[in-house]
């Protein structure tokens, strides 16, 4: 790894002159799980490293009427382990619970997955199920981005290079939602995703589909919202046929690579597969909530 | 070069640290703290787990220059004056171990589990562990002795 | 036999736990001589190509850097564990991606990484072959056109017949053709087994320090100090003696780290640099350019009666040797894992033959029973298909063709002390193999292995100290084994003295004769009985000692719990004038040549005693996606005495696990050349979340060669594991999967296409 000027700065004002100072030379430190691999295979280098942890208040967790907002130096752990996620978004808690091993959940950050933009990741699959958006602060004041705005290609994001995140914004599960969050790891638990799958449900009483979405994570150079997968099945009734046939449209929205954990072909397969899985998971457990 | 002040071990430190120097190298080459070992460096195998605040991270992946102000605990840490530490002694007792260089991140490791965890079941060991690679053992006996530290019978 | 021994056979943690769980225990990376540099090394971006010119002067410009050296600079030094056909550093042809080409010692391994960056070399790119199969066709490039003038060859295993064919080994057992003509029924299949890391977590780390006086001395990654020293004595053209090998910690090894592999790039370094240099090995070099397991492609041929008996077998092994045959440490530069082509069965006429082969690929090496996990797949596999193409039960088929007491293996050894029966029984028992599974896509599979313990040279030197404690040197490092603690063991257990009373200490290079290190299933026989042998010559000393201190014959003597008693009866007294410890002893003998004793041991290889193992595995299969998981392993094994039960269970533990590694996940599958796993996230080893339940069972068994009658474990864990997985996919979901990794993407296509 080459040497880099290192900054700890201690107010998000001090972070964002030194962003402005360096421009693209510049990269922000949170856990450093992503940025540090990337460094010392020379991926990046950047002239300038700004490290967050010193400053106060990018890591808290608070809920307001089932409005979620996480600061971006949450860790995964912290996520979690979190009652208020398990109690508000339980499919969050599940998804960060499937991250790499605890060791790295202890560093790695929600902000920091995020703006790192591997689309092998976990997370953003069901932070796009969920509608979730990026708060980012600049030194022009700042936006909120949807996270389906976010992602552009593999490691590039909708981030300026003077901007941060400080939150991701979760806003409040759909009455009668029903979640759920499948990885598949045919190889080990601990393991990038062969493909995995966010799912969110919601039925009317006489079991019509009125809000279903579904994200990806492992299969294309962005995670993924099956919007076709959707479509198909709004206003559908919940029937095995009909998530069957919903669940097969999922082939047209990802695009896969081949690699070590299976070729592009089978990655497909098993988005179908798992597609289907989450959505007859979230449809029993919809039902075992009406019993 | 920059000064960073930390603990480590219960030891403050005040040195003088590259940018780019990584903790597992800063405990191993300029402090001659070589319990760390160093494998994969990238975060998968363990063998490099220390405590930074009481939470384990991998050494690999952790800036030095990023801790100034922290409290470390390496594998050195861990025993006493009277002793290895309940863990460690399990870890020997049991067999949690066979070529050794892996076993100071495991029961580093161990150590933080019992730490949060301090009876915990052999599912919660196996999920807590699996970030600890070991070639040797097939970790059965590693799972062991972290469950007997735990007090399993 | 000590059957009441509170030693042997008991639970006794390892002598060096303390040193291990605590940070203690110093490994190569830990030692840092003063003045210590890191040294890294610039490898070949291409599979085969010349070296038209390396320009290495911008390395210098970097800050801290201490020497540079590129393959201009030591043309003609080649290297190798027995065959040195790999340079030290490349001059003329590179022949793998990762084949050394320069390198650069630094004040820091940051400042040697920047420097080798600004070496520039030029290459001209040659075809390149990387399956060994066509390696072996006639138009293929050739790697080694100056093959001849490699040192230390042995002719007769060569095979200058075959294009890029580096060796051949063959075994035959009676007139296989005959015996295909006598056959009801000849079945024959192909089998791939991809290249695996032997995964110990310990990269390769060197140390090479000139001193004063011109002495080398190094610190190693090697289960072998003295086999380093040699190899890396022959590159340089002088004498072993010149170079020292320090003792220490070896963090795994499995096959993969008896070599001098970067010593001599270390040692040229340090000579330029005036200053001690250390290589160690990233694990992404670890995965590109180490010494992998080899790559094999397997034919095997069985012709069967119509009762089920199997009475021909052909078996031909080709084995992907990589660019370099240098890694493999036996005069015959093969791999002999085919020898167990057979496995435990009787078969009267059988031909197997395993041939290495060149191609631009990682020179391959040793892993855990080199060559038999891969021939255990091919052969248990095979040994399935052959019983359902009877229409037989594959257990009752395997019991049916089982060597009996006395009998025969598929090559002609005649074997004694024969538990095949009974180890399979009490597997089958054990998995609940008659009883139904536990539900719909289970299966459950069988594989057995059977195989020699190994032997060779050894020694041990025993010495009573002045305070009465004993100390043993024995001449070999612990790679994880825990050889120290059955040799501390065995020296309680004589010399009945407590075990803390027992220190073992392992000799340098220098003070010890030399010693082969660890592997093959041979060490706790052969330093075992070094070691006892040693004790027998020291008793001899101390009795005839004690006896001229006691004023008595020796053979008057009587010795209990380390104390000899002058005693006509030869009971014990208390009369402490007619008794003398070892301490009392050692007091009154100034010369401690009276008090040490000594052996050198050259252990026969008894192969007529066999051990054996029978796997079952339980897995079950998701049909929608293919995952496989492996709820339930049974691990049988005819056992004589256990010295040391952690120990030989810590074995089968990993042994069971590194092959369901190779089974369901390991493949260090190269595309173009590339090596496409490199770092341990891709390269999966599996974790603690990822192990099944495993039972294991040891069948009392007896006449083992080592000491105490003890058989060996080591390499009886990891070959059939493989199959026994296979085996139970196919009982489970009938398909079956004839190559590794078994992964869930082939048992899902193979579901498709079923």
């Amino acid at each position: 790894m080459i040497p880099f000027d290192y900054h700890a700065p201690r107010t998000q004002g001090e972070a964002l002159e030194l962003l402005a100072r360096y421009g693209e030379d510049a990269k922000l430190l949170a856990g450093g799980t992503g940025l540090i691999n990337m460094m010392k295979q020379n991926l990046v280098q950047p002239a300038a490293l700004v490290q967050l942890a010193h400053i106060p208040g990018l890591n808290a967790i608070e809920a307001a009427n089932g409005d979620i907002r996480i600061g971006a130096l949450t860790t995964h752990r912290q996520i979690e382990t979190s009652p208020v996620i398990a109690r508000e978004v339980p499919l969050l808690a599940e998804t960060y619970r499937h991250v790499a091993t605890v060791r790295i959940r202890n560093a790695a950050t929600i902000g920091g997955g995020i703006a790192h933009a591997d689309p092998m990741q976990d997370p953003p699959a069901a932070l796009l199920v969920l509608d979730a958006s990026v708060q980012t602060a600049s030194p022009s004041g700042g936006r909120t981005i949807p996270l389906g705005e976010f992602f552009l290609d593999y490691y590039e994001t909708a981030l300026e290079p003077d901007e941060m995140i400080t939150e991701i914004h979760v806003p409040k599960l759909p009455a009668g939602a029903a979640t759920t969050f499948f990885k598949f790891l045919p190889r080990s638990q601990d393991d990038y995703a062969t493909v995995s799958v966010a799912a969110l449900l919601v039925a009317d009483e006489g079991g019509t589909v009125r809000d279903v979405r579904i994200g990806l994570g492992a299969a294309g150079s962005t995670p993924i919202r099956a919007s076709e997968v959707e479509q198909a099945l709004l206003g559908q009734r919940c029937t095995p046929e009909a998530f069957h046939e919903a669940a097969a449209l999922v082939k047209d929205a990802v695009d896969p690579i081949s690699d070590v954990r299976g070729s592009a072909e089978y990655k497909r397969d098993m988005a179908e597969v798992f597609t289907r899985r989450a959505l007859e998971r979230c449809w029993s457990q919809a039902q075992a909530r009406k019993s | 070069m920059s000064e960073i002040t930390l603990r480590i071990n219960g030891k403050q430190h005040r040195e003088d640290v590259a940018s780019n120097r990584m903790l597992v190298d800063f405990l191993r080459y300029d402090l001659g703290l070589t319990g760390t070992k160093e494998s994969c460096s990238v975060g998968v195998c363990g063998a490099c787990t220390v405590l930074v605040d009481g939470r384990m991270v991998s050494s690999c992946l952790t800036l030095a220059i990023s801790l100034d102000g922290a409290e470390v605990t390496t594998v050195e840490g861990l025993a006493s004056e009277t002793g290895l530490s309940k863990v460690q002694e399990s870890f020997v007792k049991y067999g949690g171990y066979q070529c050794g260089i892996c076993t100071p991140g495991q029961v580093v490791s161990a150590y933080a589990l019992l730490q949060e965890n301090p009876h915990p079941s052999e599912d919660e060991v196996k999920d807590w562990m699996m970030g600890n690679l070991c070639r040797c053992t097939g970790y059965y006996k590693i799972i062991e002795s972290v469950m007997k530290a735990g007090g399993a019978e | 036999m000590p059957g009441s021994s509170t030693v042997i056979g008991a639970p006794i943690p390892r002598l060096e736990g303390a040193d291990k769980v605590s940070g203690r225990a110093l490994y190569t990376a830990d030692v840092s001589p003063p003045g210590t540099l890191a040294a890294k090394i610039l490898r070949s971006p291409y599979a085969h190509a010349r070296i038209v010119s390396i320009d290495a002067s911008a390395a210098w410009q970097v800050p801290g850097v201490k020497a540079v050296l590129t393959g201009k600079d030591i043309v003609g030094h080649r290297w190798g564990r027995f065959l040195r056909d790999m340079p030290v550093l490349c001059w003329d042809v590179v022949r793998f991606v990762g084949d050394r080409v320069a390198a650069v010692a630094a004040e820091t391994a940051d400042a040697a990484e920047q420097a080798l960056q600004l070496i520039e070399v030029e290459y001209e790119e040659l075809p390149a072959v990387f399956d060994p199969l066509e390696a072996m066709q006639p138009d293929a490039p050739l790697l080694h056109p100056d093959f001849s003038e490699y040192q230390d060859i042995s002719p007769e295993v060569l095979i200058p017949d075959t294009r890029n064919g580096l060796s051949r080994l063959t075994w035959q057992k009676g007139d296989v053709d005959a015996g295909f003509a006598e056959a009801d029924l000849v079945l024959e299949h192909t089998f791939y087994i991809p290249s695996r890391h032997q995964g110990y977590l310990e990269p390769h780390a060197g140390i090479v320090a000139i001193d004063e006086a011109g002495r080398i001395q190094v610190w190693t990654a090697s289960k072998s100090p003295f086999g380093s020293r040699n190899q890396l004595a022959k590159s340089l053209g002088i004498q072993p003696e010149q170079i020292l090998v320090h003792p220490i910690y070896v963090g795994g090894d499995f096959g993969g780290k008896g070599d001098a592999l970067d010593l001599p790039i270390a040692y040229f370094l340090a000579k330029q640099a005036g200053r001690p240099v250390r290589i160690i090995m990233s694990y992404l070099e670890e995965l590109l350019a180490s010494n992998p397991s080899h790559e094999s492609i397997i034919t095997i041929r069985t012709g069967i009666k119509r009762d089920g008996r199997m009475v021909a077998r052909y078996l031909r092994a080709i084995h992907n040797t990589g660019a370099y045959g240098c890694m493999k440490p036996l005069p015959n530069v093969a791999i002999g894992g085919a020898v167990h082509a057979g496995g435990p069965y009787r078969i009267d006429n059988t031909f197997f033959e395993a041939i290495q082969v060149y191609t631009n690929t990682v020179p391959a090496g040793f892993f855990r029973a080199p060559g038999g996990p891969q021939v255990n797949f091919a052969a248990e596999s095979h040994t399935d298909l052959i019983a359902q193409a009877l229409g037989m039960d594959v257990a009752e088929f395997r019991l049916r063709n089982l060597v009996e007491e006395g009998d025969e293996n598929a090559v002609g050894e005649k074997l004694n002390g024969v538990h095949a029966r009974e180890t399979l029984e009490a597997a089958l028992q054990a998995a609940h193999w008659r009883d139904p599974k536990p539900g719909v896509n289970y299966g459950r599979g069988i594989a057995m292995y059977e195989r020699h313990v190994g032997a060779g040279p050894s020694s041990a030197e025993l010495t009573v100290e002045d305070d009465g404690s004993v100390t043993i040197i024995s001449p070999t490092i612990d790679q994880g084994g825990g050889i120290h603690t059955v040799l501390q063991q065995i020296v309680s257990e004589e010399m009945q003295i407590p075990l803390d009373q027992v220190r073992v200490v392992v000799g340098d290079t220098d003070s010890m004769p030399p010693d082969q290190g660890v592997g093959g299933m041979r060490i706790t026989n052969a330093n075992g009985h070094a070691a006892l042998q040693a004790i027998e010559e020291l008793q001899g000393k101390l009795r005839e000692r004690a006896g001229e201190i006691l004023g008595a014959e020796p053979e008057q003597l009587s010795y209990d719990e380390g104390v000899f008693y002058r005693s006509n009866d030869g009971g014990r007294t208390d009369d402490g004038n007619r008794a003398l410890s070892l301490a009392e002893l050692a007091a009154q003998t100034a010369d401690a040549e009276l008090r040490t004793g000594r052996a050198k041991v050259e252990m026969p290889m008894q192969r007529d005693i066999a051990c054996f193992a029978a796997q079952i595995a339980e897995v079950e299969v998701d049909p929608e996606t293919g995952h496989i998981r492996v709820h339930r392993f049974v691990s049988a094994h005819d056992v004589s005495t256990v010295i040391n039960p952690i120990a030989h269970q810590g074995q089968i533990d990993g042994g069971v696990i590194q092959g369901l590694g190779m089974a369901l996940t390991e493949d260090l599958a190269v595309e173009e050349g590339r090596v496409t796993s490199l770092h341990l996230g891709d390269y999966k080893l599996p974790s603690a979340a990822d192990i099944p339940e495993l039972e294991t069972v040891l069948v009392h068994s007896e006449g083992g060669p080592g000491p105490y009658e003890a058989k060996a474990i080591a390499e009886m864990t990891n070959c059939a594991p493989p199959a026994a997985v296979a085996n139970a996919i196919a009982d489970a979901v009938g398909v079956r999967l004839m190559e590794l990794p078994m992964t869930a993407e082939r048992v899902y296509r193979a579901l498709q296409d079923k």
